[in-house]
């Protein structure tokens, strides 16, 4: 008896005990076996270019419009035609960025990416494996950072993937209105990189939120509240006469989180930094609650 | 080797360990065996670190589980049949199991063989019957070749062979001395496999004793003899081989002769004896009457069969 000493891992399992670079290869096995992440993965790739493709032809008609007829409402008489880089400017104002066609469709992208991320964990929580991935690792922090860099590598490179797509297919689109669209207009490469930071800001946040609420089903309807809800919620309280509600609308995590992507002018009270300093509260706010509860609580 | 000492957990309100203190040795099979929601499960989390106790304290090869380095190598444990992610194929649950801690592919597909699952190694886990499954989670057990074995109910729906199997493995684990520690309702289960038994009730310790003593105990008929007098007749029994025992007044428990020879005895020295009972007559006897007042969930008797002939009658 006493304290005998820990036997050495034995020769016929081999194996040199639990390392970082283990777990995370662990996890990255885990993320690729499953059927259901492979066809998410290729319907968000798939999603973010198709809206994106839209969004080209939809931009390109109203800038076509604008340079054919002036800044006046489209068909007005007494408009003046514009050059390609005032019509591009007067739609900006408006809150249509030229720019921003790479990445016109991360919104079904975050809603995708941040489900899954949800599930990462929730579905473990909800099948038992949980419990096994414990066991493995007991100190269960490094499977949660796996996790997370797992997750934003994905998210990010697959981001930026869709959105050099995207941007690709939109020449030839735009071109066809007269808009010559390339890396040199300005904000063009800035969006490109920028979208997949954001898109795994949010998927951060639904691997917090998945493991804070242990549900797929009451994860992802918190981060869908988080990000669609409270936006359309300080927008109608945004109606309310004064500024206040206007300015707390500035600060949910989409509104936040979109305002990193946008480098125009408009008519915003943080700039591109602060929203994202923003969100990254929003991030740090769901993330320290849910490594404690994983560290703490019973699996 | 596995060392609880007070180890207890709370659920709420609810007390599911309640304080037990016990060791697991190397070199032996060692039985957990106890009724429904007698606190086994709980026991085994917590050894591994899955639950938190309330109080007290358990360590596993001289440490608490998660301080070790190699925990997979150390301890090899089936907990829940459904520690699995039910869309993931057996193969790929085990190779992410193993990648933790950097093991071999070949010792994946060693424990698929070992555990019969080349067959259904590449399907979906949520597919498996209840054998399978629990196939499964033996093989992840062993992926570590861990010091110590840890197996909640680990024949639990599995077929005769596999059954054979599992007893097999463990004495064979056992034999190269190695901690095998496994749970179980079966009085019958345990005596097949066990050197040792723990026996746990209502959270509490109710016996902890080799296999041997307990079936020593239980099959040198214990007879409880009521008189007038005690004493005398108890000096009349005494002999080699006789053990007497008085516990109550009037009341003798006698080991050594049986009921016919004590009511001689007393016949023979005109000695009052108003109640004579054997007790403790088998294995699963000596088991209900340690657990008989700890069983929580009591299913209500057949009225055609006696209960423990029932349950003789689904065992064999
Ligand atoms: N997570 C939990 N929350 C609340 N109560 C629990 C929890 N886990 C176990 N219990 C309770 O603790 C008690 C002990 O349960 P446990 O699963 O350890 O028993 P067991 O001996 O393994 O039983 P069985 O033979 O049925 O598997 C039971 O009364 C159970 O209801
Ligand atoms: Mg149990």
């Amino acid at each position: 008896m006493s304290t005998t000493t820990s036997p050495a891992p034995s020769a016929a399992a081999g194996g040199t005990g639990l390392t970082f670079s283990g777990v995370l290869r662990s996890e990255w096995i885990k993320f690729r076996s499953l059927r259901s992440t492979q066809l998410l993965l290729l319907f968000t790739f798939v999603a973010v270019v198709g809206v994106g493709t839209i969004a080209a032809f939809l931009r390109g008609t109203i800038i076509h419009q604008l340079m054919k007829f002036g800044a006046e409402r489209p068909g007005a008489v007494g408009g003046h035609t514009l050059t390609m880089d005032q019509a591009i400017s007067a739609a900006g104002a408006q809150g249509i960025n030229i720019y921003g066609t790479p990445i016109a469709g991360l919104q079904l992208g975050i809603l995708v990416l941040g489900a899954l991320a949800v599930l990462l964990i929730s579905s473990e929580f909800g099948t038992g494996m949980i419990r096994s991935t414990m066991t493995a690792v007991p100190k269960r922090l490094p499977t949660f950072l796996a996790k997370a860099i797992v997750l934003v590598v994905v998210s990010y490179v697959l981001t930026l993937l869709a959105a050099f797509a995207t941007f690709l297919i939109s020449i030839p689109i735009l071109h066809s209105y007269g808009i010559s669209m390339s890396l040199g207009l300005d904000g063009v490469v800035y969006s490109i990189f920028m979208g997949g930071v954001y898109v795994a800001g949010v998927a951060l946040m639904g691997l917090s939120l998945g493991t804070l609420i242990r549900s797929s089903a009451g994860g992802v309807i918190v981060l869908v509240a988080l990000f669609f809800l409270l936006e359309i919620a300080t927008s109608l309280l945004g109606l309310v006469p004064g500024d206040f509600w206007k300015y707390v609308g500035q600060y949910v995590p989409s509104v936040a989180g979109g305002r990193m992507l946008e480098i125009g002018d408009k008519a915003a009270f943080i700039s591109p930094l602060s929203g994202g300093l923003i969100f990254l509260g929003w991030i740090v706010l769901v993330t320290v609650p849910a490594v404690i509860s994983l560290k703490t609580r019973d699996v | 080797m596995i060392e609880a000492v007070n180890l207890a957990k709370h659920y709420g309100s609810k007390t599911a360990v309640d304080g037990v203190t016990f060791t697991v040795r190397p070199g032996m099979v060692t039985g957990f065996l106890g009724p429904n929601g007698a606190g086994k499960s709980t026991t085994m989390r917590m050894i591994v670190g899955l639950d938190k106790p309330s109080a007290g304290s358990v360590t596993v090869n001289g440490k608490p589980y998660v301080k070790h380095h190699d925990p997979l190598h150390q301890v090899g444990a089936l907990l829940d049949a459904k520690a699995v992610h039910t869309s993931r194929s057996a193969y790929n649950h085990l190779l992410a199991m193993a990648a933790t801690h950097n093991i071999a592919t070949s010792r994946v597909n060693e424990v698929i063989d070992m555990t019969g699952l080349a067959a259904v190694a590449k399907k979906k886990a949520g597919g498996f019957s209840l054998g399978m499954g629990q196939r499964l989670g033996i093989a992840s057990a062993l992926l570590g070749d861990p010091q110590t074995l840890i197996l909640d109910e680990p024949v639990n729906g599995l077929d005769p062979e596999g059954v054979l199997w599992v007893r097999n493995l463990a004495r064979h684990l056992a034999g190269q001395g190695k901690t095998v520690f496994l749970s179980s309702h079966l009085m019958s289960e345990m005596s097949q496999t066990a050197d040792h038994l723990i026996v746990i009730g209502r959270g509490r310790i109710i016996a902890d004793a080799p296999i041997a003593e307990i079936l020593a105990g239980s099959q040198q008929a214990k007879v409880r003899v009521r008189t007038a007098e005690a004493t005398r007749l108890g000096e009349l029994l005494s002999g080699t081989g006789v053990q007497v025992q008085s516990n109550e007044t009037e009341t003798l428990e006698v080991t050594g002769v049986d009921s016919r020879r004590i009511a001689q005895v007393a016949l023979e020295n005109q000695v009052l004896v108003y109640e004579l009972t054997p007790l403790a007559t088998s294995l699963e006897d000596a088991y209900f009457d340690l657990t008989k007042d700890s069983v929580e969930y009591h299913s209500q008797e057949l009225d055609d069969a006696a209960p423990a002939g029932a349950l003789e009658g689904t065992l064999k």
